[in-house]
């Protein structure tokens, strides 16, 4: 039944990544001012997406883990860890690619250009910490550094927004700078990534369990 | 209350005791973080950068860097003969032995900051600043000293137990303190008079950051330390 599922979810995928970037070059219209750069900006926005929701997957499975201490979620924070980071690196990647254009520079101290190059770091320090061998201490202390860190994101982000902010608020609380075409397209790619990010998590897990099962079998062999 | 006050009072003068009387340690992160001063303003003032406003700024990423050196001792010292279990068994609370280090460990980077701002200041040669300036002075590298000494505490912690991990703690301590370092060097620089706009908020902010940084390791302490 599980694989079935996974399969099927791999076929949506192979169909869905395809249809989205139809909608991104051809279905969303050209923005008048910024160009044909400004088509980043659904990718951009979608990774930035996976790597928040990422983060919290992390949060929420290092508290599981402290008041269970299940592999489970040791691993699965892992997993949602080194995920976030991938697109985290994208979000780095892809928003200098459109800044340079449009703001003349590549990169600058704004609140949330700060906020996500402070989480990368925390997230590849989580990864550093956990790989290290799959001692318990390890995933204990990750587990609690998973929880500081999160912490920590909201504080960073309002330390740098109170400094100074040019970044462009897309979405408020009030109206959304968008037009219709292109609100769909954003959606639709958030969707996609999400989907990605599921998938990938399931197959990041499934490679951590193996990883360990055959550590576990070379150990009883020794 | 009092009988858990005065746990963490004897283990802050036990730390105390301890770091004084391995002089050379205390000698060698001193004299280390004299040493970052002095090469970041020379090569500032290499570079060509109006050395008076990036005081603040050498004065962190001073403070920062020499800490790595006096937090990592903070549990480091426990280790021989197994002094970490006895210290357990004889305290039996973890959230005394983290206030405690966290306070010990403050001292020390207070001790440091009163070597390092004196110096920076002379080589930087500040020209005016008065009673309310030194006081917005003192209050920042408090406050941002208690938020250095507690998260360093705390990964310190953890560190320490495993193995090869030394390079680690920088790389875990560095991302935390984002906040402080934000905060930290906006109030130094108002503090020298050099930029405008309202501290107080930056004032809480930081002790926001440390009541947070105090209360969630004190919760969580229990966690490192358990073996």
């Amino acid at each position: 039944m599980l694989e079935k599922l996974k399969r099927l979810h791999f076929w949506v995928l192979c169909f869905l990544m395809p249809a989205n970037l139809y909608l991104i070059f051809f279905y969303a219209p050209v923005e008048r001012t910024m160009g044909v750069v400004q088509k980043v900006f659904y990718v951009h926005v979608a990774c930035a997406w996976i790597g928040m929701l990422a983060f919290v997957v992390v949060f929420a499975a290092s508290i599981r883990y402290l008041l269970k201490g299940d592999e489970v979620s040791s691993r699965l924070a892992l997993a949602s860890a080194e995920i976030g980071t991938v697109f985290i690196s994208c979000v780095l990647l892809t928003g200098p690619l459109w800044a340079k254009p449009v703001w003349n520079t590549w990169w600058t101290w704004d609140p949330r250009l700060t906020t996500t190059v402070v989480m990368w770091f925390m997230y590849l320090a989580y990864i550093i910490l956990q790989s290290g061998g799959r001692s318990e201490n390890r995933r204990r202390y990750a587990a609690v550094y998973g929880i500081v860190a999160f912490i920590n994101v909201p504080l960073v982000f309002f330390s740098a927004r109170w400094w100074r902010s040019i970044h462009p608020v897309v979405i408020t609380a009030v109206e959304f700078g968008l037009s219709g075409p292109m609100k769909t397209t954003l959606f639709c790619t958030l969707a996609t990534f999400s989907l990605i990010y599921c998938y990938f998590l399931v197959l990041r897990y499934r490679s951590l369990t193996l990883a360990e099962q055959i550590n576990q079998l070379k150990g009883a062999g020794q | 209350m009092t009988e858990y006050g005065r746990k963490i009072w004897l283990l802050y003068l036990k730390d105390l005791r301890t770091e004084l009387s391995t002089q050379d340690n205390l000698l060698s992160t001193f004299v280390f973080g004299i040493m970052l001063v002095v090469i970041f303003s020379f090569a500032f003032q290499l570079a060509d950068v109006p050395v008076d406003r990036a005081l603040a700024a050498v004065l962190w990423i001073s403070v920062f860097f020499t800490s790595t050196l006096s937090l990592q001792r903070s549990f480091a010292i426990e280790q021989k003969n197994d002094a970490l279990s006895a210290l357990l068994l004889a305290v039996g609370d973890r959230g005394a032995v983290f206030l405690a280090k966290m306070l010990s460990n403050l001292t020390s980077l207070l001790l440091l900051e009163l070597i390092l701002v004196p110096l920076a200041w002379v080589l930087i040669n500040v020209q005016s600043a008065g009673p309310t300036q030194f006081g917005l002075l003192i209050g920042v590298l408090f406050l941002g000293s208690w938020g250095l000494a507690a998260v360093g505490t705390l990964i310190n912690g953890m560190t320490v137990q495993l193995a090869n991990a030394r390079l680690l703690f920088p790389i875990l301590l560095f991302p935390l303190l984002i906040p402080i370092l934000i905060g930290g060097v906006l109030c130094v620089s108002a503090a020298l008079n050099y930029s405008t706009g309202s501290v107080k908020g930056w004032l809480y902010l930081l002790l926001c950051f440390d009541l947070i940084y105090t209360v969630v390791p004190f919760v969580l302490f229990d966690l490192i330390l358990e073996g």
